[in-house]
């Protein structure tokens, strides 16, 4: 039976709770060329990264691992860039996925308890993501019990369901998703639908935090 | 089809509007794309939104971004181009079938690139600058006048439906500004890093060095070394400086420029400050032209250009929110159109004449604010595309050119001077015959 859980983004974050301060590397900014306007959309305001307090043993599980993809033949780069754990922002250091409502999928190897995700689509230019679905599941091809973590598709373009977020502007900050309560999960599916500047889909980096 | 087609746009004519044409609109186009890194990748996005084009090849000498462009143009069209690294074989093997190449290269191999197609029978679009020399860019013309064939020059910005709205229709029509004393231009960005590339993706050396560069960084960053592209004021700044020559229509007399070195320590200098003296606009009217880029930050907003009147002013940038036009507060009383609300109330602006601040009631209120009316044909396109339909309106025989050999080779001479100006502190002069390629 198909199970789509939305976990509760209003729980506050995860502070107190355990002893560690999640420490993210934030790549250094180097935006190139002529940015495409941003016309006005109902964007998320800028703040600052969300303190995610978790237990000793958290790590990037997702580094090194495997990656599918909806497009199998990407446009540019390889699948493997998206844990390759590069994510320094220059022009080609990304995974270019073809038009229309695409996804990667990462094969952490075992259940884990996740506790946070970071993605960065793309660097080098401001942009905005359209559709951003992220889902966790033990299923691989995420039929069964499946949870939803994030979801920003105002609608339903990438056809899971339409979200509650607000759209957001990344660069080299990425999106930092907490996942609150913390979730188990074998495999982690992030979803998009192209972006502002065109029609296409990119992925610099993705971090899973869990143990 | 394979013809050829009319060229026309700049002063003087190539040689390709004296030909009959046969009229074939709306025929299959056999295109080559040459280049396909940042620039090329733009361009191809507005070609993949453009009917009746056959990719006949792509080539670059960077596999991964042959790669590219052949899955692009494979996905999306369901056409499969042959994929070269040298577009000496793309000549060899396709030149027969091929209407037209589009080139999109580092800035050295533009003129040898071009003039071997045209050699070859085949219409080229090429990306500014001409070339990184003033003679590369002469052969060009020359090769074009000889071969006959069609050689538009990516000046985008003269196929802007904004952009002619704005020459034609506010300027020339409507003489919105009144008379054009001053203008104004940059193009600011931020610093950026030296580009790379990804892990396992280097070009082999011996592949490098055939097409004469010395490495990956130099292949990368080719626009600052000398030999290979002109630094800012070349790769930004042409684009601008061929605006304000057409749109006042006339040649500068002088150029003073100044560059600076100092943040990057490159080739060429990553800041140029210039002014340009006109004698005669097409009002008959001294101009004074101020530009400058700046590749060191990107502050007071972004790129565009002004035309300063005593009625008013006009920015119009390639971004349409820094497109607007203010109204002088002390109009010129014998100037007709002194009063804009007719031009809003009949669509040639668009605006309320009355939404200044009524708090700010100082000596120097802000002046009132307009903007360009919604719905210009063509404004919602992406910006290269309107370039790219004219060239192949033109290879078709439907229409000329809109930048041509000839018009782009004046931005050239403009831009070489500017560039010498800056590099030796000196004001320089612009003789006639610096605009026109002899022969």
């Amino acid at each position: 039976m198909k199970r789509i859980a939305m976990v509760l983004m209003l729980l506050p974050p995860l502070v107190g709770l355990y002893s560690k301060t999640l420490e993210i590397e934030v790549p250094k900014a180097n935006i190139i060329g002529t940015p495409a306007p941003i016309k006005s959309m109902n964007l998320e305001p800028k703040a600052p990264r969300p303190k995610i307090e978790v237990p000793d043993g958290v790590t990037n599980v997702a580094l090194g691992k495997p990656v599918t993809s909806s497009d199998d033949f990407p446009l540019f780069g390889e699948l493997s860039f998206v844990t390759d754990g590069d994510k320094v922002a220059m022009e080609g250091n990304n995974v270019e996925l073809y038009s229309g409502p695409q996804w990667v999928q990462i094969d952490l190897g075992k259940e884990c308890d996740i506790y946070a995700i970071a993605v960065w689509h793309f660097m080098t230019q401001e942009r905005v993501y359209f559709g951003v679905v992220v889902e966790l599941s033990n299923d691989p091809d995420f039929r069964e019990n499946v949870v939803a973590v994030y979801n920003n598709d105002i609608d339903n373009s990438s056809k899971r369901g339409k979200g509650e977020s607000l759209q957001y502007v990344e660069a080299n900050e990425g999106k930092v998703i907490v996942v609150n309560p913390p979730q188990k999960a074998r495999y982690v599916r992030l979803y998009s639908n192209g972006n502002h500047a065109n029609d296409k889909n990119h992925y610099v980096e993705v971090e899973v935090y869990g143990k | 089809m394979k013809t050829a087609g009319i060229a026309g746009g700049g002063l003087i004519l190539s040689s390709g509007l004296l030909r009959a044409q046969k009229n074939t609109g709306g025929k299959t186009i056999n295109l080559a794309l040459v280049g396909i890194g940042a620039q090329g990748e733009r361009l191809l996005d507005s070609l993949l939104k453009i009917p009746n084009l056959n990719f006949v090849a792509v080539c670059d000498i960077w596999k991964p971004r042959c790669t590219y462009g052949f899955r692009r143009v494979f996905r999306e069209m369901k056409q499969k181009p042959e994929q070269y690294e040298d577009y000496k074989d793309v000549i060899k093997n396709h030149a027969k079938e091929l209407d037209a190449v589009i080139i999109a290269t580092p800035d050295l191999w533009h003129s040898p690139m071009t003039c071997d197609f045209l050699e070859a029978g085949v219409n080229v679009y090429c990306e500014k600058m001409m070339s990184d020399t003033i003679e590369g860019a002469k052969k060009m013309v020359l090769a074009a006048r000889k071969s006959g064939k069609l050689l538009q020059i990516g000046h985008q910005r003269n196929s802007n439906p904004r952009y002619l709205y704005a020459r034609n229709r506010l300027l020339r029509d409507v003489q919105i500004c009144g008379k054009i004393t001053a203008c104004n231009g940059q193009w600011n960005r931020a610093v950026a890093k030296d580009l790379t590339w990804p892990k396992n993706q280097e070009i082999p050396s011996e592949t490098l060095q055939k097409y004469g560069y010395k490495d990956m960084t130099q292949f990368r960053n080719w626009r600052w070394f000398k030999g290979f592209g002109g630094g800012a004021i070349s790769d930004l700044g042409a684009h601008q400086i061929d605006i304000f020559a057409w749109f006042l229509g006339a040649r500068p007399k002088s150029v003073m420029a100044s560059g600076s070195r100092a943040y990057f320590k490159k080739d060429w200098a990553e800041n140029v400050m210039c002014i340009f003296d006109y004698e005669n606009s097409f009002q008959d009217m001294p101009v004074q032209v101020f530009y400058q880029v700046l590749t060191t930050t990107s502050g007071t907003g972004g790129y565009w250009e002004t035309f300063m009147g005593d009625n008013g002013t006009l920015q119009i940038s390639e971004s349409p929110k820094l497109t607007k036009l203010y109204k002088e507060h002390n109009a010129v009383p014998s100037f007709e159109e002194s009063d804009w609300t007719p031009l809003v109330e009949s669509g040639v602006l668009s605006g309320n004449p009355e939404n200044q601040d009524p708090k700010n009631t100082g000596p120097s209120p802000d002046l009132k604010q307009f903007y360009f009316p919604s719905g210009i044909p063509g404004s919602d396109k992406p910006i290269h595309m309107p370039h790219l339909e004219n060239f192949f309106g033109a290879v078709r025989g439907e229409n000329g050119l809109n930048c041509d050999a000839e018009h782009a080779f004046e931005a050239e001479a403009m831009v070489f001077k500017a560039r010498e100006s800056a590099e030796t502190g000196q004001k320089l002069f612009f003789e006639p015959s610096d605009f026109v390629v002899e022969g």
